[in-house]
């Protein structure tokens, strides 16, 4: 969930602007441009734009993403009000289906206390011991290790070298990375990690979400990206470090716990800053959510 | 003679305004990038620094994005099928609220930027619409991918939506306000609007 809360809150950001001098390129190519960095804070902006589901923390693990057939629902209520966007091909749908709503609004509190309580001041402690650059080493290193999820959803998906990629990146990154920690198949080698997970790959097959889930602790969802957290658990290797010690669920458990901890530490901040924005935040969450997924299943 | 000189002269000028019609508008893409630069001079200005300029820093960042955003065009978006519903006071108001709520809430994300890196990677313009997408690599290392949509406002290309990953903000909006209009009134959103933009 980190993903939406971010893309909610870099929605911010990039509402106000799109950083970025302009060095003179005209607009037909691509210019880059770096700003002198500030004080880095925990900034909206860094969000996993890509993070596979199974067994990664809860707010990623569960993708729903609605399915191809939302678009073909009547939408007429919201849509012929609104003036025709004629290049627009990204059409809102409907607002996702959630017949659980008032269950759903509960676990929503619930996980936002969860937040409040436990995980920020965890997270925030966390994060004044370990630098920046370890933690982002650690999400580099759960990155590099959940790399057979995408894997395999990349060739669920038929994309083949998007699993090229993943491969190559997995031998750059756990040799020339040091098990991981580094990420020198993107910084040198420009090789961009390849999202997918199975809720993404139910929806490329036609799967409709059904409806909205907002489970606690482990964030939105709906349901077929929970069947897709549940597959991805398969391939996530974490799942098997129990097998091989003998004090398994703690392993597992603790595993899980730092990931989730490293994973907040980083984006501290971008959750409060959807609360900030949005009259209502669990719809802003939910609704963020599901154009997020279903973005990921049209690319 | 007269009539060659003549259809000579007008594929010149024709020629002339072919080449410089999209130059009126302004690439919407170089549109975008002026006002980040703006912003962003503002942020490095040496001058303006410091808590004490806060408030300074602030006039000159909502001047910029008041310059380059339709907040009108967002706020009837938002509204969606109550927009037309409403007395034009009631929508000036909105549109008042509405871009306070903007401002307010993202002037602290903009202050919080810290050199992550951008690309232009491109623009769709299509009938007096435009699609600017770039690209932020944020110091994780992951690509997030905004999408500004732009509409031409005498030869102008001003913001109505920003999406992000597929996220849009006007969408997210219209559910929101939707969704509360339903289960209360259009004053109850007017109202709680007000709340959050006006606690002072």
């Amino acid at each position: 969930m980190k993903l939406v809360y971010r893309s909610v809150s870099l929605l911010a950001l990039c509402f106000v602007m799109a950083p970025g001098p302009c060095t003179g390129s005209p607009s037909s190519e691509a210019a880059v441009s770096t700003l002198p960095s500030d004080e880095a804070n925990s900034m909206a902006i860094a969000m996993e734009s890509s993070e596979p589901s199974g067994g990664e923390t809860p707010s990623e693990s569960l993708p729903p993403a609605p399915p191809a057939d939302r678009e073909d629902e009547p939408v007429q209520t919201f849509m012929t009000e609104v003036p025709p966007q004629s290049s627009q091909p990204e059409e809102p749908a409907a607002a996702a289906a959630d017949p659980l709503e008032p269950v759903n609004r509960a676990f929503f509190h619930f996980n936002d206390k969860l937040y409040f309580w436990v995980l920020k001041p965890v997270a925030t402690g966390y994060k004044a011991v370990i630098p920046e650059d370890g933690r982002i080493g650690v999400h580099n290193f759960f990155s590099n290790v959940t790399t057979p999820i995408r894997l395999v959803n990349c060739l669920l998906q038929a994309k083949f070298k998007a699993a090229g990629n993943e491969t190559a990146r997995f031998a750059l990154n756990t040799t020339l990375g040091i098990a991981g920690f580094f990420d020198p198949a993107k910084k040198t080698f420009k090789i961009d990690k390849q999202e997918a997970d199975f809720g993404q790959t139910l929806g490329i097959w036609g799967i409709g979400t059904a409806f909205y889930i907002d489970w606690p602790i482990l964030g939105p969802s709906n349901v077929r990206d929970t069947v897709g957290y549940v597959g991805d658990l398969f391939f996530d290797p974490r799942t098997y470090v129990a097998y091989y010690f003998l004090i398994a669920e703690i392993v597992n458990t603790g595993t899980w716990a730092l990931d989730k901890v490293n994973e907040t530490s980083l984006t501290l901040g971008e959750y409060e800053n959807l609360k900030k924005a949005a009259l209502d935040p669990y719809i802003a969450l939910r609704e963020a959510y599901s154009q997020y997924r279903q973005n990921k299943i049209r690319k | 003679m007269n009539l060659t000189y003549f259809r000579r002269g007008l594929v010149l000028l024709l020629l002339v305004f072919g080449i410089a019609l999209p130059g009126w508008a302004g690439e919407p893409t170089d549109e975008i990038k002026q006002t980040t630069d703006k912003i962003l001079s503002i942020l490095t200005n040496p001058s303006l620094k410091g808590s004490s300029k806060t408030a300074e820093r602030e006039k000159l960042i909502r001047q910029a994005i008041d310059e380059r955003f339709d907040w009108e065009e967002m706020a009837r978006r938002s509204l969606a099928r109550y927009w037309d519903q409403r007395t034009d006071e009631e929508k000036k108001e909105f549109v008042r609220l509405y871009s306070d709520l903007l401002e307010r809430t993202y002037m602290d994300k903009v202050e919080g930027y810290s050199g992550e890196k951008v690309t232009y990677e491109g623009e769709s313009v299509d009938n007096g619409y435009a699609v600017v997408r770039v690209k932020i690599v944020t110091k994780k290392n992951t690509d997030i991918r905004v999408h500004y949509r732009l509409k031409r406002i005498e030869n102008k290309w001003l913001v109505y939506d920003v999406s992000i990953e597929g996220v849009s903000l006007v969408n997210n909006y219209r559910t929101q306000f939707n969704s509360i209009i339903l289960k209360s009134s259009y004053e109850n959103l007017v109202k709680r609007l007000r709340e959050r933009v006006e606690p002072e």
